[in-house]
């Protein structure tokens, strides 16, 4: 029963697709928000009953699904995030046909696609074997490449499109390797089997796993793919950034957690990442100056500041951070699309929206606030208990994360003032003025900052005790000097913001170099350019030397024919003739000796009887 | 009888279109796809009775032929041959059904066509070496006339080098098999007694001179980089159905052959060299994904993935072969992830290569710079070949996933850096692919591609047919693995 919850999704998806044509852009929306709906209805009655699920292809090979504690919260998350999404996709992206009724086929594909996106995240985060989830991972991964390649007219975007599936798909090969490690070990691909590993296969498993979720979840050196993704429309960045795809690398790492720490190099490794991620991340955001790929560029940062509490031990506290993350995240990305419906694109300097979408802008205002990390909102108190939970490690982590996180503060603050702040006097004349957003892209905007809102309840201590005993794990304690710190840090990032953004500044090269994670794409593009030259290469190589051997023997071949039709055959002529010729001398000799007179054979008789004797003397002799 | 009536009809089919000679082009198409359904029939009954439990080879039928020197009618099945046959029956009903130009002679055509069907097959079913031996070769003759009179460009040249190439594979092909017979008492061509009593176990020399003649013939067929080269050319010039069974099936002659005879009637001396063999197999999986990606012709790209699918299944071969390995369950994974692989890779690159007749039949050209920009105008085409193309890149859900995964995992246990090498074959088949479908479909369509049409019914029927088989064997393969470990599990010794 629970691959209803996968499958439902999957095969909306399709009907969507299929039967969509007949529908206006109310009804597509509703039927694709029905479906939402009813995954979300399903997930509720998986958790209450119970259900499981498993299906054998052979005897080796098994697909078994269970909900576990962080699957249950990813599986309610993701549907619920992705409801408003899906409702703002319907009124943001989908075009009409020429009859104004019906919605395009593009728009049917969009709808269709973030549906099963849906569907493919939810097998993820239900899997209970490594082959399911390798199923489910690629199919994720598949996902994406449709959506963003959703503007396929254009020439670049296919190509954004294939570099972010191909990134990412380098790190499911780190799955391959880890569920045949498990298998080698252990002769099946259970979590429970990867559990029962040790020494070098499970060193290897890990190590496959996490590259896998180091390139989903875009950390370093990974971590630029998210920008290639920036080419897919605003509804697929939101729910890609939120609760899928991105959301898939840190859900492994939660669900793993207690198998993949018991290696040695497990913390230090992740945590490393993670830091050095959330902070290049974060310088990455503050000089970025296209909307997307500053929010892009905030979520590598945040997702890092995950992995360092899934590094330090803490995996319900990057869980918790994933929850109030997906939804503030998903909601500027929406908040982004609205700003740039008014100046026709994501440069930040032109936008400054504040007086023509007041209410819009307050929404922003308020996510914008969660992800800067301000008291009381709910991601302020998650990101106090991964600075809390980096403390138990060590307390210069802590600052780490607390610098993270102001910088955190420093480009939330950016892009709400460039966003959505009060446009520059000089400006206001000429700013452009597009299409009032629907009432359906309002609303999903409002709901997801109102939820954002909501999760400020987690500063309640009675919320706080309800969750640890929801969760079976313990919070990080944290110490009063680490608060102060980080929201010092915060209120500072925050001034800074101001101040940049008062006046309008060119970017320097460096700037620029920095907003574009320092070079990193290049040195992606480099890679998949030498491995192109080297395939033009070896075609070249392939036609000219393999195939020379081929050609080779052939015209050698010819070549003996040549030779045996010329010489071979004057030879093979040759010698009958002279035979012919030698008999025939030889008879004619042999002729000439019959003359029937006597003494011509007595003086042959006698020439040979002394040739007999000179050759016994000789053999006596010697 | 059933296996006899699967490959005898197709013959009978072929014998009658030559008598016939008034049909019209219709008929001669409609009357060889029925043919060629019926044959398939056939092996589906043979696959419904086929029973999981019971001995290795089953359906066997045995007539009398030449007693003096031990030959005879013998054809029979395994789970793996039987899987093989099915698929290469169905990717001929295709094959046919697809519509061509005949130029002008579709009887003859067809009947080629339904030739080389009974050929095809009978290598599959055949359980005498010698039998063996006269299909494979006389299917060299069937793809010949095919290329050499239905093809485009340079034809005949391509043809004659296909033909010649491949048949000095068989040549030393016929000298191993001449070795194996001869080093039996009594002498025998019969492959269940070559299997049961492994004549040649620990000989030396003579041994290692029978595998490499066996090894050198199959690699040829397969085939394996060095030996590739006239793989290409025979693709680009034939036409897209002949290109379809070209990679579809004939190629699988070579991986068949190399389960049937060198795998189960050489184990030990396979053992020995299989190392050797896995690397080999790396190397084509590497070199084949990487030529592919350097070609800007689209029919040349799909025939270098065939060189990289194809060794995928080798590499699963090799690491089956690996006895010295005790981790039984890791080489019959491997092995059946080899055999999925050649009905994964015959249904996907069959459908491929449709694909691309379709686009010659349209335009003439199959430079991928020529394209752009078609999803629009043709959206089913669109889907199909996105389709294809993933479960080509091996995407999970499509039949190439399965095959590829059991492969890997089954590698890594017994060649731990074979695999991990080998997974960088599917990035490289990823990049391909969307490289390709970017520049088919994607962008501006360019203003001389206007006119181009849409896919017929026929073509879509088909295409559809072949694309819910990748379908099935990629979401729910039980039936299918279940056939074929079957025999794997015999085979590896673990029964």
């Amino acid at each position: 029963m629970l691959w209803t919850l996968a499958l439902f999704p999957l095969l909306g998806a399709l009907l969507l697709y299929l039967a969509g044509r007949r529908l206006g852009r109310f009804g597509l929306t509703l039927a694709a928000a029905f479906v939402l709906l009813m995954t979300l209805v399903l997930t509720g009655l998986a958790i209450t009953s119970g259900w499981q699920g498993s299906v054998a292809w052979s005897e080796t090979l098994a697909l078994t699904l269970k909900l576990s504690a962080a699957g249950s919260v990813f599986a309610v998350t993701i549907p619920l995030v992705a409801l408003p999404i899906v409702v703002y996709a319907g009124y943001h992206e989908v075009g009409l046909r020429d009859d104004y009724r019906t919605v395009t086929a593009q728009g049917m594909r969009l709808i269709a696609l973030l549906v099963a996106f849906v569907g493919a995240m939810q097998l993820l985060v239900l899997a209970d074997d490594l082959l399911t989830l390798l199923i489910a991972w690629e199919l994720v991964g598949a996902c994406s490449w449709g959506l963003i390649s959703h503007k396929w007219g254009q020439k670049e975007v296919p190509k954004e499109a294939a570099q972010a599936f191909l990134v990412t798909r380098f790190g499911d090969l780190g799955l391959y390797i880890a569920a045949a490690a498990v298998f080698a070990g252990s002769g099946g691909f259970g979590y429970a089997d990867l559990a029962a590993l040790d020494g070098g296969l499970l060193s290897v498993a890990v190590a496959g796993i996490l590259l896998a979720a180091a390139a989903k979840s875009a950390q370093l050196p990974f971590s630029s793919w998210l920008f290639a993704a920036m080419a897919g429309p605003v509804p697929v960045s939101a729910l890609l950034h939120s609760a899928t795809m991105v959301a898939a690398g840190i859900y492994l790492l939660v669900r793993l957690q207690p198998t993949l720490s018991t290696v040695d190099w497990f913390a230090p490794l992740v945590i490393g990442l993670g830091l050095a991620t959330a902070l290049v991340g974060g310088v990455v955001g503050i000089f970025q100056n296209h909307a997307k790929k500053l929010l892009a560029a905030s979520t590598s940062a945040q997702y890092g500041l995950m992995w360092v509490a899934v590094g330090a031990g803490f995996p319900g506290v990057a869980l918790l951070h994933f929850v109030a993350h997906a939804f503030l995240k998903a909601g500027l990305f929406l908040s982004a699309g609205l700003a740039e419906r008014q100046t026709g694109s994501y440069q930040l300097q032109d936008m400054r929206q504040g007086r023509r979408l007041p209410g819009m802008a307050l929404a922003a205002g308020v996510m914008s606030l969660a992800l800067a990390g301000m008291i009381p909102l709910g991601a302020a108190w998650s990101k106090e208990q991964i600075a809390a939970a980096a403390g138990h490690q060590a307390a210069w982590l802590a600052l780490l994360v607390a610098l993270a996180g102001g910088l955190s503060a420093l480009y939330a603050t950016r892009f709400q003032l460039l966003a959505f702040g009060r446009p520059l006097r000089r400006e206001r004349s000429k700013l452009p003025q597009g299409p009032r957003p629907s009432r359906a892209e309002r609303g999903a905007l409002v709901v997801l900052a109102g939820v954002t809102l909501l999760l400020s309840l987690v500063w309640w201590p009675e919320v706080q005790a309800w969750l640890t005993g929801a969760w079976p794990q313990r919070l990080p304690e944290g110490k009063p000097w680490e608060l102060i710190v980080s929201l010092l840090l915060v209120v500072l990032g925050i001034a800074v913001g101001f101040v940049m953004t008062r006046r309008q500044r060119r970017s320097s090269t460096c700037q620029g170099h920095a907003a574009t994670w320092f070079g990193l794409p290049t040195v992606i593009q480099t890679i998949a350019r030498g491995a192109v030259v080297l395939g033009h290469s070896l075609a070249r190589f392939d036609d000219r030397v393999v195939d020379a051997g081929l050609r080779g023997t052939a015209r050698f071949g010819q070549w003996l024919a040549q030779r045996n039709a010329q010489q071979g055959e004057a030879f093979a002529e040759g010698v009958p003739d002279v035979m012919t010729r030698l008999s025939q001398w030889g008879g004619h000799w042999a002729r000439q000796a019959q003359s029937g007179q006597t003494h011509h054979y007595y003086t042959g008789i006698s020439l040979g009887l002394v040739i007999i004797f000179a050759i016994l003397l000789i053999g006596a002799l010697l | 009888m059933i296996l006899t009536v699967a490959w005898i009809v197709p013959l009978v089919g072929a014998v009658a279109l030559a008598a016939f000679p008034r049909w019209s082009e219709a008929r001669a198409r409609q009357w060889a796809a029925a043919m060629a359904a019926l044959s398939l029939l056939a092996l589906v009954v043979a696959w419904l009775g086929f029973d999981p439990a019971g001995p290795l080879f089953q359906h066997v039928d045995e007539l009398r032929w030449v007693p003096s020197i031990g030959v005879a009618y013998r054809v029979g099945v395994d789970g793996i041959a039987l899987a093989v046959a099915t698929m290469s029956a169905l990717v001929f009903v295709a094959a046919i059904v697809y519509p061509v130009d005949t130029l002008g002679q579709p009887r003859q055509y067809y009947a080629w066509m339904l030739f080389l069907q009974a050929m095809s097959l009978g290598v599959f079913l055949a359980l005498d070496l010698l039998l063996f031996y006269v299909f494979f070769d006389l299917t060299l003759v069937g793809m010949f006339f095919l290329i050499g009179r239905w093809g485009h460009g340079t034809p005949q040249v391509s043809a004659l080098k296909f033909f010649l190439y491949t048949f000095a594979g068989s040549l030393l092909l016929l000298l191993a098999i001449i070795g194996l017979y001869l080093s039996i008492e009594p002498h025998s061509f019969d492959m269940r007694v070559l299997i049961e009593r492994q004549p040649l176990a620990g000989t030396g020399l003579y041994a290692g001179l029978v595998f490499l003649a066996l090894m050198l013939g199959f690699a040829i067929k397969t085939p394996l980089v060095p030996l590739h080269t006239w793989l290409s050319q025979a693709h680009v010039d034939a036409p897209g159905p002949a290109s379809a069974i070209l990679a579809g099936v004939l190629l699988k002659m070579g991986t068949y052959g190399m389960i049937r005879l060198p795998f189960a009637m050489m184990q030990e001396t396979f053992a020995e060299y299989s190392l050797v063999v896995g690397i080999v197999a790396l190397v084509a999986i590497l070199y084949g994904a990487l030529v592919a990606l350097g070609q800007s012709n689209l029919k040349r790209r799909i025939a270098y993935t065939s060189i990289n699918h194809m060794g995928y299944t080798v590499l699963g071969i090799a690491v089956a072969a690996a006895m010295f390995s005790d981790n039984l369950a890791a080489r019959q994974l491997a092995l059946t992830g080899a055999t999925v692989e050649m009905v994964a890779h015959g249904l996907i690159t069959g459908a491929l290569f449709l694909i691309c007749g379709s686009f010659w039949q349209r335009t003439g050209e199959y430079e991928l710079d020529h394209y752009g920009g078609l999803a629009h105008q043709a959206p089913l085409l669109t889907g199909f070949t996105v389709l294809a193309a993933f479960a080509s890149l091996g995407m999970p859900g499509l039949a190439g996933f399965v095959a590829e995964f059991q492969v890997f995992a089954g590698t890594f246990a017994v060649y731990p850096w074979l695999a991990v090498l080998g997974v960088l074959g599917i990035l490289i088949t990823a990049a391909l692919f969307l490289d390709m479908l970017r520049r088919l479909f994607f962008g501006r369509l360019p203003l001389h591609l206007g006119q181009f049409a849409e896919l017929k019914r026929a073509e879509w029927g088909v295409l559809g047919v072949l694309s819910l088989g990748i379908l099935v064997i990629g979401v729910y393969p039980r039936f299918l693995l279940t056939l074929i470990e079957a025999s794997s599990v015999l085979l590896v010794g673990g029964r």
